[in-house]
């Protein structure tokens, strides 16, 4: 009964959120002339995207300091 | 269809009316009969009322919470299925029931709306400038700082006002008929009132001194220029395009995409939004006053002719 994923997995699953989540947030940002209107909390949005690209970041240090 | 719909609509109401006036004539308009009536009403409105909070209550919350749950439950039968296709279906629904969460819509109100709200104020305005027959241009006077120690007499000089001079050449009021807070100052001709700016320069200050260390401890006019373009345009979303910078002695604002841009336009006629400026540009005018501690008016304003850019050129005044 052992977690499925392993920290690579992760990294990816992490990575790819990251990305979509901070395309979305500069899309919908208040200078776009498409999506500008987008009601939603836009800072946070961006702050959740960050978190994750930092999180990524992290894993990939943790990947070059202990690479097996 | 529609029309059908329409036609059964009419119907329906034209019915429930003919029943109450078959009611109201069978029964004779006794006090019971009426808080009969009132009650049945009461009860109606709140039904309706009820209805109409429910179509406009977001679901984004509820779509959150299942999603999380959905989440988590897939992630546990993952780690008993020990299968990493349901980890990560878990992982991307529990993610994404979180950010539902924590990034739900925020409530709005259509700029429409905003302009409806504040034309009543400007027109009131107009037509005391007009009956007054003032044409000079209004003066923002800068407040004394919350933390200054001023008597008693005096405490009305810690409030921003602005003041229409009935002519140019008019004088500033003194201190002590300003801190007596008086609409028409009898001695020197003209007017003073509150900004039309006065409760978004608050917004805006908290805006700053929240995201600006520096501005927390004194609000400074090169600071103003550094962070406010980012406070409109990021923070508050009042305008799309935001530049501020000094020009020969003035300061130079262009605004571009304005929440307010459309109180400008003709349809409106608005003549003291030109001398006041709009609820932004007011605010904006509140700010430089309390930055440089000096009176500043509003020398110029150019709007587009698509009401997308309006600039507007300050001038800081000696008192």
């Amino acid at each position: 009964m052992n977690f499925p994923l392993s920290l690579w997995d992760i990294s990816l699953w992490i990575a790819v959120t990251a990305i979509i989540l901070l395309v979305t947030s500069e899309l919908i940002g208040p200078y776009s002339d498409y999506f500008g209107d987008f009601v939603i909390e836009k800072t946070r949005l961006r702050l959740a995207a960050l978190i994750l690209g930092a999180a990524f970041m992290v894993t990939v240090i943790l990947r070059a300091i202990m690479p097996y | 269809m529609a029309s059908t719909k329409k036609s059964k609509n009419e119907k329906q109401s034209s019915s429930a009316e003919t029943e109450w006036s078959k009611r109201a004539l069978a029964e004779p308009v006794t006090v019971q009969y009426l808080m009969r009536t009132l009650q049945e009403l009461q009860s109606e409105h709140e039904a309706l009322k009820r209805e109409l909070i429910k179509s406009r209550r977001i679901p984004s919350g509820r779509i959150g919470a299942a999603l999380l749950i959905a989440g988590s439950s897939v992630l546990a039968g993952s780690v008993f299925a020990s299968s990493a296709t349901l980890a990560f279906i878990g992982l991307g629904l529990t993610f994404w029931g979180a950010l539902f969460l924590f990034a739900r819509p925020i409530k709005f109100v259509r700029s429409t709306l905003l302009d409806s709200t504040a034309i009543a104020s400007y027109t009131t305005i107009d037509r005391m400038v007009q009956d007054l027959g003032y044409k000079a241009k209004a003066i923002y006077v800068p407040p004394y700082p919350e933390e200054a120690y001023l008597p008693q007499y005096l405490k009305g000089l810690k409030e921003m006002i602005v003041f229409i001079p009935a002519e140019d050449s008019s004088i500033m009021p003194t201190l002590e008929e300003m801190a007596k807070q008086q609409f028409l100052l009898k001695n020197q001709k003209g007017i003073c009132i509150t900004p039309p700016g006065f409760g978004l320069s608050s917004v805006i200050e908290n805006e700053l001194r929240a995201r600006f260390p520096q501005i927390a401890r004194a609000l400074t006019i090169e600071s103003l220029y550094d962070s406010l373009p980012r406070v409109i345009t990021s923070n508050l979303e009042l305008a799309k395009g935001f530049e501020i910078k000094p020009e020969n002695e003035l300061t130079h604002v262009r605004i571009t995409g304005s929440v307010y841009s459309s109180l400008y336009s003709r349809e409106q006629g608005l003549r003291s939004i030109h001398f006041l400026g709009c609820p932004l540009t007011s605010a904006i005018a509140c700010a430089l006053a309390k930055a440089t501690g000096k009176l500043v008016t509003i020398t110029k304003d150019n709007v587009s002719y698509d009401l997308q850019t309006i600039d507007v050129w300050y001038q800081t005044l000696e008192a």
